[in-house]
């Protein structure tokens, strides 16, 4: 028990201390902001060459090429950025970023209530502002995130965060806005560790759909009922599915998962739905496309599901889908890589996008499927001023150096504890 | 009734009697009066099949008292003998299996629970093995018991003979042979040691070693060498009777259980090592290998579990097949008929087959494919005879051998040939009536006053009948024929309204007898013969035609994206590209390379040579390619967890079929270390290998190179994410962990003293001393010291990579590189300083606690201090994208490009000892490049051919017409399985093998998994 107890006085001594290298909040945008001569990448498919982006109070008040349009900067702070490369902040979306530290650390994981059926439990509560993580993400270019909860048959709600902010309220971008369903798998997965290899049919799948159905059934029956004697937390978190204020994201990686995961909530009214994983899409494409479900592809850099598969299917699948006319965004599944998004999209790119588009994957598309396409996603006059300023092509590790970031105006600290055991070491080496 | 018959009855008579007495039991009381027989049988004008190849026409057989007699044409029957005329038939020696768990009981093991403790030690009583998994002191026929069910099922699939072993361990014990009379266990056992057993499967141990197939291996080699020296003066020391029973069984034949044609590969690589040579029991798979399977030369025991055809209806569910398993149903079947023309030695086995009834069936179809039959009845007799030593007892039918032999009704490798009797140990057992009456014909049937029609047909022994009333009218009717007695019913009237039922007998070529009307009255009946059937009626089938099968090529490896033929060597010229040399002249424009006979022949402008493939890089970026100093890919399993494992060689285990390789070649991956994993502070030896996509393993290992081993510290040696029951392993601490590496140093060096002395005596006391024991672990720590072996090292934060560096310098060597190092940055110039290189992540973190401090500039940070760092992998998927990641470099920390791109090159090579042949665009190193379609650090960057040692075995220009070929491969495969379906044959369920993707950080371990990452 005393070892107990000095272990975790010694942690939270040591997280305390590194908690304090997170950088400050930024304060609000002062006067207006200009930036000149970059070249735009609007998010929404179209790049403006010589851009002039003004913004003031945090919403964007002008987006004009500057060859045509001439302003009088005057009361401006002008940022010059001749030839650099502003892009809108990108979107992270189905993330468990601040609800995780240390994945094999317990204490530090609070992504996955215990429980199959959680739809009342919303991660927004659990958000840590002060995660280690976040200027990682944000170093690259991710301003937005949508934080989610996995596990179980219905993990939770997931709420949309802008990555500043003081506390959970202070980056609260979109509250609740969708509930997270993982679908029942037609195929099981070997448990390789005990040597099993083969991948085989579940036997309980009828089962397992009746379950969900009879929870989906009685959510319905629930929303119908006006407001019961007794109130079930459960019941009204699902509400938000019948009426449309809510998304349903569903998980599912087969082919005849996904058309049956789909068509599942769709026959139980289901409003609002996106597909996760997604794996096997492209079998799929215009079932996708004819019932306008959205595809969160979780994972760009990751081996094909079979061995058969094309070697490059992943990399390609986000252009395979948007060609078919299905709309895409580019998540992560986990956090381990997650500040890595602008090249999942860079890879789309090499494998069948325009550049463009395939940014617009992780801009445009996100902030729809998130329903905060009115404020951010893309760089349009009156929308938040989310803004990444890099010297290079944001997508290619190559050119990705963000130098300057805004969100909702404010200009954020870019630099965290990465940044400055960096400068700590390099200065020691140079001194000897 | 008729003579025949009569026949008939008295041999299922005589099945009768003889079960209660058989052959010498002298020792046995009699409960009664003794009955001893004279067992003596005659069988005349058969076709005899002495052996598998000496037919004799006409023959006559005779036995006594359960063995050959005599057997040849025109000798003389004994008066004693009961003579049984076999004209017509044939007899062939009973089938042998030679690998067969009959009469054994079943082997009950147990699961240990999640979160249970693992065990270190065994826990078998007595004076044996101190590990569990050697289990070389078991005799089968101590447990053999007469298992009439199982005997019967075999016996009626045609055996007379089986070797039965029990199916556990390592190293299994000894098998026994047993005929499979139903008779006393010591009647039935013939040879109660036959043959000693080996596997690569632990089976029921729980102790925590040996956990993975380097393990296995290692412990078998270990055990091998225990052994010797045990006989040599170990068992002066203590009692080890597992060692005694294992040096006891080297006088046997050894079998070996390799469960696929990888694990035939290693089994025969064990054996060389030790100078055995194994029968081996393969997988069926081995026309997938057939060449490195003929090399080494060992003798097969093959089972004919043919797969069914997948149930491929669903064209969604048939996604889940894969290409190897479409093309294996369709192959398998010409497994034996490859190995035949191979000249390899091999027996069949029904090993594996849900029922034994198939192995006839499915050898039939292997004679189909193309096996002769005489080799094919080789392998079910005299093969496996001579294997088990035992030629001169069963197998075939010479004087003295056993009366082991079925009677046929013609050529037993034909769909429609039956087995009639199977007589095993001079005993009958009949399978079916042998005297089959042939009653088809038409009859005029009168019962009581009415007259029919009866028409019977079908071949003798399985009639049917149809009954017509007004010479048109057909009645719904059944016919059953039961010794000699036959039974009737038909439906009275069209309309079914009751039936009439008849039973009666033969009576010269009609039939008579008595029977019912629907109201139940008793009336007499006949039938009487009026004519044949005629040809049409008699629905004889006439054999097609059997066309030429179509089959799909054997392509290398097998599997998706596999080669029909292997890549070769080209004399190749590319022209006109952005060469980044790796070299003082840096990254040069506009100039070609040629590459001669597997080597980069010359570096310059306007180069050209007559004959040469020219590849136009005009535009293009070409590099030296990429070596991945830490990768898990093409390896069978990665841990084993004692606390040094350093006698596991991941040589061992090289899978070359991993699809992995392919992919990463797509990726300009040509060469990789594969490493041991995490899980012990001293791990297993690396295995250095090219990405040759196709070859077998052994050809894929780097000649020459250094040899290198894992080791690591921190939270996978001490297990901290393993659970709440993995606390007891030492070390838990990282203070354990420098201990156990201070005194694995300390043993090898004590053991190097021992054998210095005991190699200094003079010759004559050297002769009387016995030798101390060899230990495979300790030699390789040897080669530590001695500086012919290299440390790559897991590690994480700096007190761990301090306290190595430490212990490296007390014990005068140093090591060669520390892997993932994520807080190598806090000790740059300590490592400078002591001479080690780095490779790392570019910017993996956040997956535990020791990497909380890992940072993006960790490779700048390094490098700038003169490290030689490099960015591996240990991921399959990241492998492909290395480029990307040495990019990062650049990205975090100002990294030039030149310097970036060493650092997934030449300065992997160098931690490899390779920079002499690998990792530059140089003159006279391999050529062993890759050409990229962009900057190679840039994510738009494709590789388009990726070359090593001059053979192209990635070319992104081939790759569209490979998947189609693939897709098209598979189409024609999915058409053939549906004709079989349609054609009611056997299915099973679309299942799809999925490989697991192993980080250094995956363990099976004590039956359950711990996979952190």
């Amino acid at each position: 028990m005393k070892q107990l107890i000095s272990t975790i006085l010694l942690a939270s001594v040591a997280l305390g201390n590194l908690w304090a290298q997170v950088p400050q909040p930024a304060s609000e945008q002062q006067k207006p902001i200009a930036i000149t001569g970059a070249v735009a990448h609007l998010g929404n498919g179209k790049v403006i060459e010589n851009a002039l982006v003004t913004f003031d109070k945090g919403k964007l008040t002008l987006v004009a090429d500057a060859r045509v349009v001439r302003v009088d900067l005057s009361g401006h702070e002008v940022i010059e950025a001749n030839g650099k490369h502003l892009y809108p902040g990108l979107i992270l979306a189905n993330t468990e970023l601040g609800l995780l530290e240390v994945e094999s650390v317990r204490a530090t994981r609070d992504y996955s209530e215990t429980g199959d059926y959680n739809p009342n439990v919303r991660s927004i509560i659990a958000y840590n502002t002060d995660s280690e993580l976040i200027p990682t993400l944000r170093y690259n270019g991710i301003l937005l995130a949508q934080v989610t909860p996995k596990g179980g048959t219905i993990s939770g709600s997931s709420s949309v965060v802008a990555l500043d902010g003081w506390n959970w309220e202070d980056a609260a971008y979109a509250y609740d806005e969708g509930i997270h369903m993982g679908w029942v798998n037609t195929y099981q997965r070997p448990r390789w560790w005990l040597g099993e290899t083969q991948i085989k049919k579940n036997e309980n799948y009828e089962a397992q759909v009746r379950e969900i159905e009879q929870f989906f059934n009685d959510a319905k029956a629930y929303a119908n009922a006006g407001k019961p004697k007794t109130v079930n937390l459960k019941m009204e978190a699902m509400k938000g599915l019948f009426d449309g204020s809510k998304t349903l994201y569903i998980e599912a990686s087969y082919a005849k998962d996904i058309v049956s995961g789909i068509q599942f909530a769709q026959a139980m009214g289901v409003k609002k739905i996106v597909l996760k994983g997604g794996e096997q899409a492209y079998r799929v494409a215009d079932f996708l496309k004819e019932n306008a479900i959205p595809v969160v592809l979780a994972n760009v850099h990751r081996l094909p599901s079979s061995t058969d598969e094309d070697i490059d299917m992943p990399y390609k699948l986000a252009a395979d889908l948007t060609k078919a006319g299905v709309m895409v965004v580019i998540a992560y599944d986990g956090l381990q890589s997650s500040r890595n998004l602008p090249f999942f999209a860079g890879t789309a790119a090499a494998y069948g996008l325009d550049k463009e588009q395939a940014l617009q994957l992780i801009t445009l598309n996100p902030a729809k499927m998130l329903g905060i396409e009115s404020r951010a996603g893309s760089i349009e006059v009156g929308k938040d001023a989310h803004l990444i300023l890099s010297s290079g092509d944001l997508l290619d590790m190559r050119g990705n150096n963000v130098e300057a970031a805004f969100i909702n105006g404010k200009r954020i600290n870019l630099d965290g504890k990465q940044q400055m055991l960096y400068q700590r070491f390099k200065e020691k080496f140079e001194q000897e | 009734m008729s003579k025949r018959l009569y026949t008939v009855c008295k041999v299922a008579l005589l099945l009768l009697t003889l079960s209660i007495g058989a052959f010498a039991q002298e020792t046995f009381p009699a409960n009664g009066v003794k009955d001893s027989r004279l067992q003596v049988y005659a069988f005349t004008n058969a076709t005899i099949y002495v052996d598998y190849q000496t037919v004799l026409q006409n023959a006559t057989l005779i036995i006594k008292e359960g063995k050959v007699e005599q057997v040849g044409a025109g000798i003389a029957i004994p008066k004693e003998a009961i003579v049984t005329d076999l004209k017509g038939k044939t007899i062939y020696p009973s089938f042998v299996d030679p690998y067969s768990q009959y009469g054994i009981p079943a082997v009950k093991a147990e699961r240990a629970s999640w979160g249970g403790q693992p065990q270190l030690d065994t826990k078998t009583s007595g004076p044996f093995n101190w590990n569990e998994a050697v289990k070389a002191e078991y005799n089968a026929y101590t447990e053999f018991t007469v298992n009439p069910k199982e005997a019967e099922n075999l016996r009626k699939a045609g055996f007379g003979a089986v070797n039965t072993f029990r199916a556990d361990g390592l190293v299994r014990g000894s098998s026994a042979l047993v005929s499979l009379a139903s008779d006393r266990d010591q009647n039935v056992v013939l040879n109660e040691r036959t043959a000693a057993h080996f596997s690569l499967d632990k089976g029921s141990s729980r102790q925590s070693y040996p956990s993975s197939m380097m393990g296995y291996i290692a412990l078998i080699r270990q055990t091998y060498l225990d052994a010797q020296w045990y006989k040599n003066g170990g068992n002066k020391t203590f009692n080890d009777q597992s060692l005694e029973s294992f040096n006891r069984n080297q006088s046997l034949p050894s079998i070996f259980d390799a469960s696929d044609k990888l694990n035939l590969l290693r089994a025969a690589k064990i054996g060389s090592e030790f100078g055995v040579n194994y029968i081996i029991k393969g997988g069926g798979d081995e026309y997938q290998r057939i060449n490195d399977v003929k090399a080494t030369k060992a003798s097969l025991i093959i089972p004919v579990n043919f797969p069914d055809a997948y149930d491929v209806e669903d064209p969604y569910d048939a996604m889940m097949v894969s290409l190897a398993d479409l093309k294996h149903w369709e192959l398998a079947p010409t497994n034996p008929s490859v190995l035949a023309s191979n000249g390899v030695a091999f027996a069949f086995t029904a090993s594996g087959l849900k029922d034994p009834s198939q192995y006839l069936s499915n050898i039939r179809k292997a004679v189909k494919a193309g096996l002769d039959e005489k080799t094919a009845l080789k392998a079910m007799t005299a093969t496996p005879a001579q294997f088990l030593r035992s030629d001169n007892t069963v197998g075939a039918l010479r004087k003295g051998m056993l009366a082991n032999f079925v009677v046929t009704n013609g050529n037993l490798f034909e769909d429609d040939t039956k087995i009639y009797q199977n007589w095993v140990q001079g005993k009958p057992y009949v399978l079916a009536e042998i005297n089959e009456i042939d009653l088809s014909g038409k009859y005029n049937l009168m019962v009581g006053n009415t007259s029919y029609l009866l028409e019977i047909s079908g071949k003798p022994g399985s009639p049917s009948a149809k009954v017509k009333v007004n010479d048109t009218t057909e009645l719904k009717s059944t016919f059953k024929m039961s010794q000699d007695l036959l039974s009737l019913s038909f439906d009275a009237d069209k309309e079914g309204n009751g039936k009439i039922r008849l039973s009666g007998w033969m009576v010269g070529k009609d039939l008579k007898g008595n029977g019912q009307l629907v109201n139940g009255e008793w009336i007499n009946w006949t039938a009487t013969y009026a004519e044949a059937l005629k040809a049409e009626e008699k629905k004889e089938e006439k054999k097609e035609e059997e066309k030429k099968e179509e089959l799909g090529k054997v392509i290398y490896p097998f599997t998706a994206f596999g080669n029909e033929t292997l890549p070769k060597s080209e004399l190749i010229l590319i022209k006109n590209a952005t060469i980044w040399t790796n070299e003082a002249q840096g990254i040069v424009t506009e100039t070609d390379v040629l590459l001669k006979d597997g080597k980069i022949s010359q570096i310059g402008k306007n180069l050209s040579s007559a004959g040469a493939r020219v590849i136009d890089g005009t535009g293009k970026h070409l590099t030296a390619g990429i070596i991945d100093e830490h990768t898990h890919i093409a390896a069978t399993s990665i841990n084993d967890v004692q606390s040094v494992s350093a006698e596991v060689r991941m040589g061992d285990v090289i899978d070359s079929e991993d699809i992995d390789i392919y992919r990463q070649l797509a990726g300009g991956v040509v060469a990789g270390q594969i490493l041991h994993g995490s899980a012990n502070a001293i791990g297993g030896q690396s295995a250095l290998v090219k990405y040759r996509w196709g070859l077998a393993p052994e050809q894929l290992k780097i000649n020459g190179a250094d040899g290198f081993i894992k080791c690591a510290l921190g939270e996978n040696v001490k297990q901290s994410n393993w659970g709440d029951g993995n606390t007891i392993r030492y070390p838990q601490t990282r203070m354990g962990v420098e201990q156990v590496f201070v005194d694995a140093f300390t043993r090898a060096q004590e053991y190097e003293k021992e054998w210095n002395a005991y190699n200094a005596l003079p010759a004559k006391t050297k002769a009387a001393t016995a030798a101390p024991r060899r230990d495979l672990e300790l030699e390789t720590l040897l080669e530590i010291l001695r500086k012919k072996r290299f440390i790559s090292c897991h590690s994480y934060v700096q007190s761990e990579i301090n306290m190595l560096m430490k212990v490296a310098e007390r014990f005068d060597f140093r090591i060669n590189t520390f892997t993932h190092i994520l807080e190598g940055y806090k000790l740059a110039d300590k490592m400078a300083e002591h001479g080690v290189a780095a490779s790392t992540f570019a910017d993996w973190w956040a997956y535990k606690m020791e990497v909380r401090e890992a940072i993006p500039y960790n490779a700048a940070l390094m490098n700038g201090e003169g490290v030689v760092t490099a960015i591996n992998s240990d991921d399959a998927e990241m492998a492909r994208r290395l480029n990307q990641e040495a990019a990062k470099t650049v990205k975090y920390g100002g990294v030039s490009e030149e310097e970036a791109w060493k650092m997934v090159t030449l300065n992997p090579a160098k931690m490899l000892h390779l920079d002499n042949r690998m990792g530059s665009i140089k003159v006279g190193k391999d050529a062993d490049v890759v050409l990229w379609s962009d900057n190679p650090l840039s994510i738009y960057a494709k590789a388009e051919k990726t070359i090593i040692d001059g053979a192209v075995y990635f070319d992104i220009e081939q790759e569209q017409a490979k998947r189609t070929a693939l897709e098209q491969e598979k189409a024609r495969l999915i058409q053939k399985m549906l004709d079989v379906k349609k054609a009611g044959g056997p299915t099973q369920r679309p299942a799809m093998r999925q490989k697991h993707m192993f980080h250094c950080e995956d363990v099976i371990y004590h039956s359950h998994a711990e996979n952190l990452d």
